[in-house]
């Protein structure tokens, strides 16, 4: 090969790389700008919704005026207020309490810096709630729920995860055996949700067996010592983290041993078993391979997931999760919290799906970043 | 093999869940409730009193000649607070691992809670009833609730009854009127309230021909058993709202409709907000809405419910919703509203006649027209005395805390548990005020008076005694001995009485410094403490109470007012200007004893009441010196605020002494105080306080922050010992400095609730004199008399008239006899009658009724 040769392969290859970091770049600019717009117009369809199109607003000043009246009724009972005085008073807290949940502004312009602040995460302050310390900061009303619900979805859907797609692996070999078939059996129970399991849990062993306790993240005063606390909160977390996981234990299997069943019946892998090759190396090679984009993005959007809660599971536990905080942020139109915690599962989602690109790129050859060929 | 098995599993899997689903009540909605005060109005906590001037001044049964305790404090070692889903509590009581709920459980909860085997007591719940759209409606519609004579017939039309015995499953009582049936009112007017509930009785019959008459004279007709006017059918929207109750409630009283022809009904079954925004937002005279199923609610025994009228039925109401204004009551009912809402009679026997025609008068308007006044039921553990308010039940009684222990047992540890906890911050001055919070704040603050659970009087806690004086002319009377009243031409307010605040220089001004000298006023109140007052009561952290605590209480009340102040809060400008709209002047006569003499203008007709100190006590909890001066040095920065609306205006947090991001900077000025040895408002409380004894309250506070972690410090029966914020418990221990011993207000363990018999012939001559006795008992012992406001007794003939009312007379304790005469047997006629009594106690507001029937024969 001459060295003109070489020179003339070397700019080709400079050139395939400029080009394919251009495509790369327009790639991902694309993406970021597609992903950033779906972000803004979810969380912008999600303040239109929190408040009902503005509709909350009729609703606040109502339940505002209510409450005012009685606290005037209250403090004016044995006073000597004419009634005109007491109708002013009654007007003056409107307007101050009004004024303090920002329906003094329209909501048009309230939507827009709602969205503002969300992409900025200047989550600002909560309208009605407080954290459990007191604060309104709905930086700190989201993120002292949120240990107790990562604790709990956590411990549960990872536990779920993993040993789901262990099983149904395990299942997808044993294809027709007693335990496919018992997993098959099984799986219509996971049409009841979580709660239901977990009234069931409690009846059995906290009503009846009285070996576990009824509700909470731990005991009623939580012992001192680092040791006993960390038991004693793992006593609490095994009823509702059973809920969880058995309301979708089976059906989780069950799909997945569906999902590499279909993998497994492959031509390739037929040709692999005729071939001889050892079991281990074509559920490896030819089975779980190919599945892996699957698998991973079912791990990550579960990990995403995480951060969500599980709300009705965390009310009949009364755990102090995350996901009780959204329910009563969204039965109180507290703006600010609900979009607090949509904006972050918005931009965790956004990065998620950005990076999963690369992640297919990575354990799948036949998938290409930005779509070239190299 | 294997296949039947997995066959029979998969049945036996399926079957359990149908089971499963078929027998538990499951918690589909998650039950946390909401930050926002109930979905209800809620009528407010009033404290006033209409009980007679006429009784003599009764004895305070406290006095106890056997030692009992010599215990100080609560009865328990400690409470601990905890949380609880209502829908599992029972069987939480049950397995004991909760001992109370004190939250109180809704009336559909009533057999279950009968049922259960545990204790339990009942108070007062929300009240429904109906509300009418009366508007005249702007399209020309036709609207028959501008109708008062229907409205009025709609009394006729409703089984309360039914609704009490089947929809309520005995967990309400029924209801006639707006005045509540368990307080004060009611019982004072018992043969009123009596008589006019035999009137308006459930007769359908009688409703549907009213009806018929006034909507025929207003040009509906009867077309094919449906109501029309001008050829189209008369359409009725009715808001029922959906919680299960008033939905029975709502659909029966439809049904009813039905029958007596209207047929047309819409029934919107929404929720709070959602009906709120059509009845309280939305313009009466569109017409949107007919009936309306209210509810209301009250957290305080209120004591003269004379306001009720003007509140619940006229258009001068402050309700300042539009539908009052639609209202066009009887002008007799205007003005008699108005007259008793501003307390415009002059005796207690005119106010009295007033009510009762007020009474009669509601009913013909039924702009409200009333169900039920429900009950919500606290359970607890068989072992445990849990004493409840009347309005508040368990956990908004101020006396639990006192009372609340195991029974005989001296000791002990109670876990409590309630909805929520720790839903705003905890300040004294502006923080949390929800019921399950008040209910840890109580039991570790005092007050200068206690309430008392079954009449809603008060009874001294810290004062020791007090004397009233009144403007003559106005109706107060007085029922405890702890409170000397008596009347005067004029009340003069004394030249150095303070009379207003300087907030620039921070000095209170007297009434010659405000040129304001000679003022008179409605009410003098001259409060005295015990002589030992401050070597007797501590606070927490182990410093004794001073007058500086109370008057850093009494500055703040004017400060955070004006606008010249760092402490300036426009929040607090509407209460402050209701108190400034009676307040005419207070002066600290004595320091030893503390005595404080008050004048104002407003005054309650009770005059235990009346009395005014200056403890150290907000709405939400008492406030130490140096609690506030820290809080205030915060708030002066701009880092905290007391009020949420100044914290959320300013974008900064709101004080809380018990968690949160509060704590660091309060830290920071505690420091900051006693480095520069700061007395707060100098030029004032400079006078009671040395900047020496100031450092030492500092670093009092500051050591019992190293202990325990917060700042929350009271006088209370029990301290706060330890905080779980996010996980929602808090430990309260018992105070064993604290001032009284533990029994003393044992006194309330149970209602004096009375039992009455009557005893007679069964058969009664026409024309001939008969002669009934009544035995009255608590316990099986015989009532005392001088604890009996009245008995009286009402007769009814055969028709259930209301013939004749009388009182019965006294021969000895328990036992009372009633004569009747003649003439009165032979006004009932020949037939059956029926003899009721009403028993009034003193000790408890709620009346005692029964009655017997007998024959009159020719």
């Amino acid at each position: 090969m001459t060295t003109e040769t070489n020179i003339e392969l070397a700019k080709i290859n400079r050139a395939a790389r400029v080009n394919n970091a251009k495509r790369l770049g327009k790639f991902l600019a694309l993406r970021i700008v597609m992903l950033f717009l779906t972000i803004v117009v979810g969380i912008y369809i999600t303040i239109l919704i929190a408040n009902m199109g503005g509709y909350v607003d009729t609703i606040m000043r109502n339940e505002i005026r209510e409450r005012v009246n009685q606290q005037v009724a209250a403090m004016t009972a044995s006073e000597p207020m004419s009634t005109e005085g007491r109708s002013d008073l009654v007007e003056q807290m409107i307007d101050i309490e009004e004024t303090r949940l920002g329906l003094d502004t329209p909501f048009v312009l309230r939507s827009f810096r709602f969205l503002g602040n969300a992409l900025t995460l200047n989550l600002g302050r909560a309208v009605h709630m407080v954290s459990d310390h007191g604060s309104r900061a709905v930086r700190n009303i989201i993120l002292e729920r949120l240990p107790a619900t990562l604790l709990l979805t956590g411990v549960s859907q990872l536990f779920l995860f993993f040993s789901t797609v262990f099983l149904a692996l395990m299942l997808s070999r044993h294809y027709g055996s007693f335990w496919d078939k018992l997993i098959i059996t099984l799986s219509p129970t996971s049409s009841a949700p979580p709660w239901f399991y977990g009234i069931f849990l409690i009846l059995l062993f906290a009503a009846v067996l009285k070996i576990l306790p009824f509700s909470g993240m731990v005991s009623a005063p939580p012992p001192k010592e680092t040791g006993a606390y960390i038991l004693d909160v793992l006593k609490h977390l095994i009823l509702p983290a059973s809920s969880l996981i058995l309301s979708s234990f089976f059906i989780s299997i069950y799909n997945w041993r569906t999902f590499f069943l279909i993998y497994s019946s492959e031509d390739y892998v037929d040709m692999a078993k005729a071939k001889g090759l050892p079991s281990r190396d074509i559920e490896r090679r030819y089975i779980l391979r190919p599945t892996l984009p699957t698998i991973i993005t079912n791990f990550a959007l579960i990990i995403i997931g995480l951060f969500t809660g599980a709300t009705i599971t965390e009310t009949v536990f009364l755990w102090p999760g995350l996901g009780r905080t959204i329910f009563r942020a969204i039965s109180l139109y507290d703006t600010p919290v609900i979009v607090g915690t949509t904006i972050i599962y918005a931009y965790l989602l956004a990065f998620t799906v950005f990076f999963l690109d690369f992640i297919y790129a990575i354990v799948d050859p036949r998938v290409k970043v930005g779509g070239g060929n190299s | 093999m294997k296949r039947k098995f997995l066959f029979l599993l998969s049945m036996v899997l399926v079957l359990s869940m149908v089971l499963g689903a078929c027998g538990t009540p499951a918690p589909v909605e998650p039950t946390e409730p909401p930050v926002v005060d109930t979905e209800e109005p809620v009528e407010e906590p009033v404290e006033e009193p209409v009980e007679e001037p006429t009784e003599e001044p009764v004895e305070e049964p406290t006095e106890e000649p056997v030692v009992r305790t010599e215990r100080k404090g609560g009865w328990l070692d400690e409470i601990v607070y905890t949380v609880a889903d209502p829908a599992a509590v029972l069987t939480q009581i049950q397995a004991g691992d909760v001992d109370i709920y004190a939250e109180g459980l809704a009336p559909s909860f009533a057999q279950e809670v009968r049922d259960s085997g545990l204790g339990f007591s009942t108070s007062q719940g929300t009240y429904y009833g109906v509300l009418f759209n009366p508007a005249t409606c702007d399209d020309g519609t036709f609207n028959p609730w501008g109708n008062r004579k229907i409205r009025e017939a709609f009394n006729w039309l409703t089984d309360r009854n039914y609704f009490a015995q089947e929809i309520f499953s005995g967990g309400g009582k029924v209801k006639f009127f707006p005045i509540i049936t368990e307080w004060p009112d009611y019982a004072d007017l018992a043969d009123t309230v009596r008589s006019l509930e035999s009137y308006y009785a459930f007769d359908l019959e009688k409703a549907r021909e009213v009806i018929t008459e006034e909507m025929e004279g207003m040009g509906a007709e009867l077309v094919d058993g449906a109501w029309t006017y001008e050829g189209e059918p008369v359409e009725i929207t009715f808001i029922i709202r959906d919680d299960a109750a008033r939905t029975a409630m709502g659909d029966w009283t439809a049904d009813r409709l039905e029958e007596i022809g209207f047929t047309t009904i819409d029934r919107q079954y929404k929720s709070g907000s959602e009906a709120s925004a059509i009845w309280i937002g939305g313009d009466p005279k569109l017409c949107e809405w007919d009936l309306y199923t209210a509810g209301w609610g009250a957290s305080v025994i209120d004591r003269d419910q004379g306001n009720i009228f003007q509140e619940m039925y006229l258009p001068t109401s402050q309700q300042g919703i539009d539908v009052w204004l639609e209202n066009d009551p009887d002008p007799e009912f205007q003005e008699l509203g108005d007259r008793l809402y501003n307390a415009d009679y002059t005796t207690v026997e005119e106010r009295k006649e007033m009510m009762a025609r007020a009474l009669e008068l509601a009913l013909q308007d039924s702009f409200h027209m009333w169900w039920i006044d429900s009950s919500e039921f606290t359970p607890y553990v068989n072992d445990i005395v849990a004493v409840a308010d009347l309005a508040a039940g368990v956990q908004g009684a101020q006396v639990a805390p006192y009372t609340l222990r195991y029974d005989g047992v001296e000791g002990g540890s109670v876990k409590w548990a309630q909805q929520d906890l720790f839903a705003e911050p905890y300040n004294p001055v502006a923080g949390t005020n929800w019921t399950f919070d008040q209910a840890v704040i109580r039991a570790t603050n005092s007050q200068d008076t206690l309430y008392d659970p079954y009449t809603g009087l008060v009874h001294p806690l810290r004062l020791e005694s007090a004397e009233i004086t009144m403007q003559e002319g106005l109706p107060v009377g007085q029922t405890l001995d702890w409170v000397t009243l008596d009347f005067a031409s004029e009340i003069v307010v004394p030249d150095d009485a303070w009379v207003d605040w300087d907030p620039v220089n921070q000095v209170f001004l007297t009434a010659e410094e405000a040129g304001v000298s000679g003022l008179t006023a409605k009410r003098k109140s001259v409060a005295v403490y015990p002589a030992d007052l401050f070597e007797t009561v501590r606070w927490h952290d182990g410093t004794a109470i001073s007058i500086a605590d109370m008057m850093m209480t009494w500055i703040l009340t004017w400060d955070r007012a004006y606008e010249d102040s760092l402490m300036y809060d426009p929040a607090a400008v509407p209460v402050f200007t209701v108190f400034e709209s009676a307040f005419k002047g207070i002066k600290i006569t004595s320091t030893d004893p503390l005595t404080i003499e008050y004048y104002s203008d407003s005054y309650s007709q009770d005059a235990e009441l009346n009395a005014v100190g200056l403890w150290p006590w907000w709405n939400s909890g008492e406030l130490s010196f140096s609690a506030a001066a820290i809080a205030n040095s915060a708030e002066m920065s701009g880092e905290l605020a007391y009020s949420a609306a100044k914290a959320v205006a300013a974008e900064i947090e709101q004080t809380s002494f018990i968690g949160g991001p509060s704590l660091e900077i309060l830290l920071t000025h505690l420091d900051q105080l006693i480095a520069d040895q700061t007395i707060p408002y100098e030029a004032t409380l400079g006078q009671y306080i040395t900047a020496e004894e100031a450092v030492a309250r500092y670093e009092a506070l500051k050591a019992w922050y190293e202990e325990k972690g917060h700042f929350w410090v009271g006088t209370g029966a029990y301290y706060l010992d330890q905080v779980f914020l996010t996980e929602k418990s808090a430990v309260v221990r018992q105070n064993a400095d604290y001032v009284d011993l533990a029994d003393r207000w044992d006194m309330f363990a149970t209602p004096m609730i009375a039992t009455a018999e009557i005893d007679g012939p069964g058969q009664v001559q026409l024309g001939q004199p008969a002669t009934f006795e009544v035995f009255i008992t608590f316990e099986d012992d015989a009532y005392p008399a001088n604890e009996i406001k009245i008995v009286k007794y009402l007769l009814y003939n055969a028709a259930g008239e209301l013939v004749v009312i009388g009182e019965a007379e006294l021969v000895e304790d328990g036992y009372y006899v009633i004569e009747l005469t003649e003439d009165d047997i032979t006004e009932l006629g020949a037939g059956a009658s029926k003899l009721e009594i009403a028993v009034v106690p003193i000790p408890v507001s709620q009346p005692t009724f029964t009655s017997v029937e007998f024959v009159i024969v020719q």
